[in-house]
């Protein structure tokens, strides 16, 4: 592909995400509230997904206790708010929180591997979660808190609450996109591909590791702080809620891991699914998005995206081979 | 403090040796974190309560029951939905035992419900009286059984060919590849031999606490604690992890206070992690 | 005709141990190697030669001893710290990035490695370009390193390694695995880079012969011992390596043909 084909393909892809941006912000005006918020929640597990992403899709470390940062964004917003903050430095200081935590937590975490990385962010997600039912006078207990309610008819707030999640997922891709083909973007590959050859060929991966783990816990801690002011009542259980982060982990594997689009796409099927299971088999739906899981992953274990790459990468070769071109 | 807060953090402890100890097998040797270990454990709880109400079967008894179909449970679960996806990687692993636990505990939620049930058998009541402390005699009898399955397990994972064949596996794939062992056979008995525990475990856990798909997620906490503790695949690290857990959650729940006793074995878990991340026995493997 | 203002000493390993357990892998070995010398490191298989490398490279603690790079003492740096000042290894189990193409193997080197730390994007494809073409890469640079023979993975760790502009380079039997038109071929290369670069390497082999004709100096490792040092021709001669190594040769051909 010669460089003026390649600058090309990339406008037209920007076209297409700018379109499809544009479709996004109008379409509540042309669908029920009942669709706007599963749009809404697809939006908010998208942003969390692609810091799994972000985190096991392209380093290679899979942070299962990565909710500990939703948790942590909905609790101090809602700790703030609480204490006649706006919401905006309630938000601020609840990705600090996340951050901080993510570094102070990663220093040590971050030295395990493989099964050990994941299983001790679940126990720290977990001791996270018992301070936080514990610390009654803070945080309101294992009964939950809540947070101030936006003085507005309905569907305006959910409009709101629409565009914010919708903003945050795009914010997050494109950071994320970004990141990944920076220099930095190279760092953070190299730790997947081959953790010993990155660190002997000049790449500090304790920084880098951290690093990235705290870009990821900064647009969790961000869903966490949406959703919390978004429902206007929290409780431990629900927002460090391990469920979540398998969900989402789902989802990056249904739409592609390590691809920048594929925790999107992953979004939206797996949430449709779920939502059809609900209304279609409220008793069994717990077992139909459990076989629905099993299926996804037997058929399409690289993902929507990932097969169909594959796909179309087979099909190119296989042109070129016919056509006798032999230099990529 | 004193002898009776003893007796109650080891007769705790034994039950969770048992029940950690499969979970130790199944992530020390197949390499599979199992997910729906709790949902195992439960079912198992459930089909000693259908086997109670309907033969009036002794849960001491229907044990043997739980743990044969769980054990073919377990064969077909890791051949039909795990060994196909290994190459996956562990994502792919938890994903698909996650899957399985929820199947699982829709399964127990349309069948029961999501009440709490509870067995009580004649003896239910009754006590030994050792040095002015109690000791419950199905708590106790408990303790004996899960001791002598602990014990049987070593000595199946030592003393049988097929044992040896797991072994073999675990220490050295390449040769015992290369003296013909078939290793993906071994990986699924030893995971059969994991959920036959897990379903043994749900047996005696009926006869001595109330149950419910509620306990589900609180097992799989439980059960992590332990193998860490103890290190992955090691048949005592698990039982000394068992004890362990047993006494940090009674210790916990005697002096600090009961709402604590869950992040008391988390944060034990984490420390153990990051300082002894081949447990507190150290070897791996058999010990 | 040596010229004593020439000879810089750039790596000086003074008695490096590493015990495991009881066995001593590598035992109180001391060498130098001066700026733009290939140093032959060679012994049997178990000799030390890897363990020593994973040392000096900070890939392993050691035990005892020191090492200096350039007069700084690296003993206790981290393999990405001893990368950046100047000295790196390939691999004798090649590592290659898995799931990138050879350009983004050969880039990340670039980007990262000792003098190219400040190399933006646009900068580091260029050298990586450069290095492939010298190495003759060039024309699979899109393929991804999972389509890639066994000689030209062999060849990305050395462009890797070359594309971090190093000082020093230990050279992981290199040669492995490669029949002797390509062993001809690497050797010519090396000697080429090394002119042309003025780079210090440190060549491990257990082959002898792949090494004699490559080597200013070779050291021999037996049992974690340096037990000769010498120019290749007197180390070919010294009984001790004899009957240590080429004498060890001649009684596994014995078990062998039993």
């Amino acid at each position: 592909m010669t460089n003026i084909e390649k600058k090309s393909k990339f406008s037209k892809n920007i076209i297409l995400v700018i379109v499809f941006i544009i479709l996004f912000i109008l379409l509540p005006r042309f669908i029920s509230g009942y669709y706007t918020r599963i749009l809404t929640a697809i939006f908010m597990y998208a942003a969390i997904a692609q810091g799994f992403n972000l985190m096991s899709g392209y380093m290679g470390y899979l942070p299962f206790g990565n909710i500990m940062f939703f948790g942590i964004g909905a609790y101090v917003t809602a700790i703030f708010m609480g204490r006649g903050f706006p919401f905006i430095t309630a938000v601020f200081l609840a990705a600090l929180a996340a951050v901080i935590t993510s570094i102070i937590l990663g220093f040590p975490v971050l030295r395990l591997r493989g099964h050990y990385f994941a299983i001790a962010t679940i126990g720290m997600n977990g001791a996270i979660m018992s301070v936080v039912q514990n610390t009654t006078e803070i945080t309101g207990g294992a009964m939950g808190t809540t947070l101030p309610i936006i003085p507005q008819a309905p569907e305006i707030v959910y409009n709101y609450f629409y565009l914010a999640m919708f903003a945050l997922m795009v914010l997050t891709t494109l950071v994320i996109y970004l990141v990944i083909n920076s220099k930095f973007g190279y760092a953070i590959r190299s730790i997947k591909a081959n953790e010993d050859a990155a660190n002997s060929m000049g790449i500090n991966t304790t920084y880098t590791k951290i690093i990235t783990w705290a870009i990821s816990a900064f647009f969790t801690s961000l869903a966490g702080a949406l959703y919390g002011y978004w429902m206007s009542f929290i409780a431990p259980e629900e927002v460090f809620d391990v469920m979540i982060s398998v969900n989402t982990i789902v989802m990056m594997l249904i739409g592609g891991a390590g691809t920048i689009l594929g925790p999107i796409v992953g979004a939206f099927i797996l949430e449709i699914v779920s939502e059809f299971a609900w209304s279609g088999f409220m008793e069994y739906h717990l077992a139909v998005l459990g076989i629905a899981t099993i299926i996804i992953v037997f058929f399409v274990p690289q993902g929507v995206l990932g097969t169909l790459g594959n796909m179309i990468k087979n099909r190119k070769s296989t042109f070129k081979k016919k056509v006798g071109m032999s230099n990529g | 403090m004193g002898l009776q807060f003893f007796i109650n953090a080891i007769l705790l402890g034994g039950l969770y040796a048992l029940m950690g100890l499969g979970f130790s097998l199944q992530w020390g040797i197949s390499g599979i974190i199992n997910l729906s270990y709790g949902a195992m454990v439960v079912l198992g709880s459930y089909l000693s309560l259908v086997l109670f109400n309907t033969l009036g079967l002794d849960p001491f008894i229907s044990l043997i029951f739980s743990g044969f179909i769980l054990f073919f449970l377990g064969a077909l679960v890791y051949r039909f939905s795990l060994q196909p996806l290994l190459k996956g990687g562990i994502v792919f692993t938890l994903i698909i035992t996650f899957a399985i636990r929820l199947v699982i505990e829709n399964i127990i939620l349309l069948i029961w419900s999501a009440d709490y049930r509870t067995i009580r058998v004649s003896y239910a009541g009754s006590s030994l009286q050792l040095f002015n402390t109690f000791i419950p005699l199905t708590k106790f009898l408990t303790f004996i059984i899960a001791g002598i399955l602990v014990y049987f397990t070593y000595l199946f994972m030592m003393n049988t060919k097929i044992g040896k064949g797991i072994q073999a596996v675990a220490l050295d794939k390449e040769g015992a590849l290369a003296v013909g062992v078939d290793d993906q056979k071994m990986y699924m008995i030893n995971f059969a031999v994991g959920t036959a525990l897990a379903g043994i475990t749900g047996s005696l856990w009926a006869n001595i606490y109330s149950f419910s798909p509620h306990i589900i997620g609180v097992i799989v906490g439980k059960v992590f604690i332990i193998a860490i503790l103890g290190g992955l695949g090691n048949i005592w690290g698990a039982a000394a992890g068992g004890i362990l857990l047993g006494f940090a959650e009674t210790s916990g729940a005697t002096f600090i206070g009961s709402q604590w006793q869950e992040a008391i074995g988390l944060v034990i878990m984490v420390a153990v992690l990051l300082f002894r991340p081949h447990g507190l026995i150290g070897k791996k493997f058999f010990g | 005709m040596v010229c004593l203002m020439d000879k810089k000493i750039i790596l000086d390993i003074q008695s490096i141990s590493k015990h495991f357990g009881a066995l001593k892998a590598v035992d109180q070995v001391s060498f130098q190697a001066e700026k733009g010398e290939i140093v032959g490191l060679i012994g049997p298989n178990g000799a030390g030669k890897t363990t020593l490398t994973n040392i000096v490279t900070g890939d392993l603690k050691k035990t005892g001893g020191k090492v200096f790079f350039k007069g700084i003492d690296i003993s206790n740096l981290l393999p990405f710290q001893v990368a950046r000042l100047g000295l790196t290894r390939t691999y004798q189990i090649v590592k290659p990035l898995e799931g990138m193409t050879v350009e983004e193997n050969v880039l990340v080197g670039s980007l990262y490695g000792r003098a190219n730390r400040k190399n933006n994007l646009y900068q580091g494809r260029k050298k990586a370009r450069e290095i492939m073409k010298l190495v003759g890469l060039d024309k699979k640079r899109d393929s991804l390193v999972s389509d890639i023979t066994l000689p030209d993975l062999k060849r990305i760790e050395f462009a890797r390694v070359l594309a971090m502009e190093p000082e020093v380079v230990f050279l992981d039997e290199v040669m492995a695995g490669l029949n002797p038109s390509e062993v001809e071929e690497a050797s010519e290369l090396i000697k080429k880079i090394r002119k042309e670069k003025n780079l210090t390497i440190i060549y491990i082999e257990h082959i002898m012969k792949a090494v004699m004709g490559i080597s200013d100096r070779i050291i021999v490792l037996h049992h974690g011992k340096k037990i000769c040092e010498g120019s290749p021709k007197e180390v070919c001669e010294n009984p001790a390596v004899i009957e240590a190594y080429l004498g060890k040769r001649f009684a596994k051909e014995v078990i062998n043909n039993q």
